[in-house]
């Protein structure tokens, strides 16, 4: 079953030479990647690869020098509701005076377009993706008491509100505790299983394998991208972080084998 | 209460409603020194257009002002792009230009027009009743009272209208445009929406104290509530005390009127700053020395429990080293003697049954 605007063969995302640069500094380079739909992607690379410049750049936040970006085949100026994105926690300023509820309920605002007001529907919506991120009983809680894993719920529950088939998280996983990085996982995961297509910026490589089957390893220009098992290696991470990672997935391979 | 002074108050009431409205979205967007931009660059546009029509009351005076307030931003944001300069010194060099500008237009060719620069930069709305709005004989009351209702309306219209997508393009900037809210659109809405209330608060309170009445309302209103429209309603309900009671005050001490109105903005900052309930200097003191004493109390309910072998701790619990003075141990224990958590026998420290509980909970890191 493919969703409204869904193009049955096209890859969920295609970028096809995507440069952008910040005033004179190159941040992205010559990208040319592919998602294919129903897949589970992470996006690694060091500080300063693009990594949250990719994840703008695809939805058209940043103005970029050159690049075509397409959506189940489609631009995403046609396609924007099939995208749903979960910016950086750290991005906001949570000691603003809103209600959980009401922060969930911001993921139906794209559905409703200008000056319509969210109603009973929207309100039901909110609460059934509170649920799903087990946080129903904080739905009437000021924003600025959640924890940091909280607060991620709170931002992955706006998306699932959304309904979109293409899910673009920055750093879903920075500074939260194991419960919630499990439980977000799940969710994922369950997302995928029914043929969405995820897209993460990921830090921590020890997860990696577990977590996604398929990479794209960044650094300011594309490394490397495909299947984990493929391209997520030591001679990929070396030409992405140079020396600065101690990472080497085939040692955990092994030991894990072992 | 004179005629004079009920229309004073009027014009008052109305200014302070429309400037809170749009300061509680700057005060969240943090751009409340954007006021003091915009409230200065307005003299620009009103000169110009004056020099234009050749009319003090004609409505293209607002227009123009309005639009040299939002030039102002956009060149605030231009110079602030180019990353050559820090964004408050953007505000810093942009905004003094502009209204130098207007003052050297205005000492020049329109020494003679009634613009001066006291009353630019302080107002006097006491003046304002004077000008009244004839329609055909009749007198309808004070004009500035129509020209600033209409603001306020507008004002209204734009929050009601525009509510949730100001409200999601305040909180997450890249989220609202991720889905199909153009932030920098809605941006510059607000910033002429700014603009014109400068315009219209400016002939009463000029262009200083209009950023008392545009940002200290919401900042009191921020700290008593969680909710946008709360604050926003608040944010009125401040700014309209601090009119009527600025004016009383302006009153019975005989001192300008816009000053002392903002001053009563200041002294409702000052009070809800140390009152406010949970966010107020006061009561962020009583939480710490809550907690303070919190785990006071627990760490000496602790070392009590895991000593408990059925003899007593036989010394107090200062020459321990557990707590920085006698009194302040004794202070403890006396509290948890009151709620009956321990028992104090023979000079020595025993856990009730209640304490006991008390200790294990903690322990458990409940």
């Amino acid at each position: 079953m493919s969703g409204r605007g869904e193009n049955p063969v096209a890859p969920a995302i295609r970028v096809t030479d995507l440069t952008v640069a910040y005033g004179d500094k190159t941040v992205l380079w010559d990208i040319d990647l592919e998602i294919p739909k129903g897949s589970m992607v992470a996006v690694v690379g060091p500080n300063g690869a693009g990594k949250t410049t990719l994840i703008k750049s695809i939805q058209g936040l940043l103005p970029r020098v050159a690049g075509v970006i397409s959506i189940h085949g489609k631009s995403y100026e046609k396609q924007r509701k099939e995208v749903s994105y979960v910016p950086q926690r750290g991005s906001v300023d949570w000691d603003f005076p809103t209600s959980v509820v009401d922060t969930v309920k911001m993921g139906s605002y794209g559905d409703l377009g200008w000056i319509r007001r969210p109603g009973r529907k929207e309100h039901e919506k909110a609460l059934g993706a509170l649920e799903k991120v087990d946080m129903l009983e904080f739905a009437q809680r000021q924003i600025s008491q959640l924890s940091g894993g909280q607060q991620q719920r709170v931002f992955l529950a706006r998306a699932l509100v959304q309904s979109a088939s293409v899910y673009l998280l920055d750093e879903p996983f920075q500074g939260v505790d194991a419960t919630t990085e499990k439980a977000i996982v799940t969710i994922l995961k369950e997302l995928v299983g029914g043929g969405k297509t995820v897209l993460a910026v990921h830090h921590d490589l020890n997860t990696v394998s577990e977590y996604y089957e398929r990479i794209a390893i960044l650094n300011v220009g594309l490394v490397a991208s495909g299947r984990v098992e493929d391209v997520f290696n030591s001679e990929n991470l070396m030409k992405a972080y140079g020396g600065k990672t101690s990472f080497f997935p085939e040692r955990k391979a092994a030991k894990r084998a072992v | 209460m004179s005629p004079h002074q009920f229309d004073i108050q009027l014009v008052a009431i109305i200014v302070a409603a429309s400037c809170s409205i749009p300061g509680a979205f700057l005060v969240l967007r943090r751009m409340s020194m954007m006021t003091d931009a915009i409230s200065h660059s307005i003299l620009l546009g009103i000169i110009l257009a004056f020099f234009l029509v050749k009319d003090l009351s004609s409505p293209i005076l607002i227009i123009g002002a309005a639009a040299s307030g939002v030039l102002a931003i956009s060149l605030i944001e231009a110079v602030n792009r180019s990353r050559l300069v820090k964004k408050d010194a953007s505000i810093g060099i942009v905004f003094p230009f502009l209204f130098s500008v207007a003052v050297i237009l205005l000492s020049k060719y329109a020494r003679n027009v009634h613009i001066d620069t006291h009353s630019v930069l302080l107002g006097e709305i006491a003046f304002a009743p004077f000008d009244r709005f004839i329609l055909s004989g009749m007198d309808m009351g004070p004009k500035s009272a129509y020209v600033m209702g209409s603001i306020l309306l507008l004002n209204l219209f734009f929050i009601s209208f525009f509510y949730k997508e100001l409200k999601v393009s305040t909180f997450d900037e890249s989220f609202a445009s991720s889905i199909g809210f153009r932030p920098r659109l809605i941006h510059y809405l607000l910033m002429a929406v700014v603009s014109f209330t400068c315009v219209g608060a400016f002939d009463a309170v000029g262009s200083i104290l209009v950023i008392a009445l545009i940002v200290i309302p919401p900042c009191c209103a921020y700290l008593l509530t969680d909710s946008l429209s709360r604050m926003i309603f608040l944010s009125v309900v401040f700014g309209i005390s601090a009119a009527i009671s600025g004016f009383w005050v302006a009153n019975w001490l005989d001192v300008n009127i816009a000053g002392s109105m903002a001053f009563v903005c200041g002294v409702f900052f000052l009070v809800v700053f140390l009152l406010a309930p949970e966010r107020g200097l006061f009561g962020i003191m009583r939480e710490k020395r809550r907690q303070r004493m919190d785990f006071a109390e627990a760490s000496l309910l602790v070392s009590l429990y895991n000593q408990e072998k059925g003899e007593a701790v036989k010394n107090h619990p200062d020459s321990r080293g557990m707590f920085q003075s006698t009194d302040f141990a004794s202070k403890v224990v006396g509290f948890l003697k009151g709620k009956g958590e321990i028992a104090v026998t023979g000079g020595g420290l025993f856990l009730t049954e209640k304490g006991r509980e008390r200790a294990r909970m903690t322990l458990e890191g409940r």
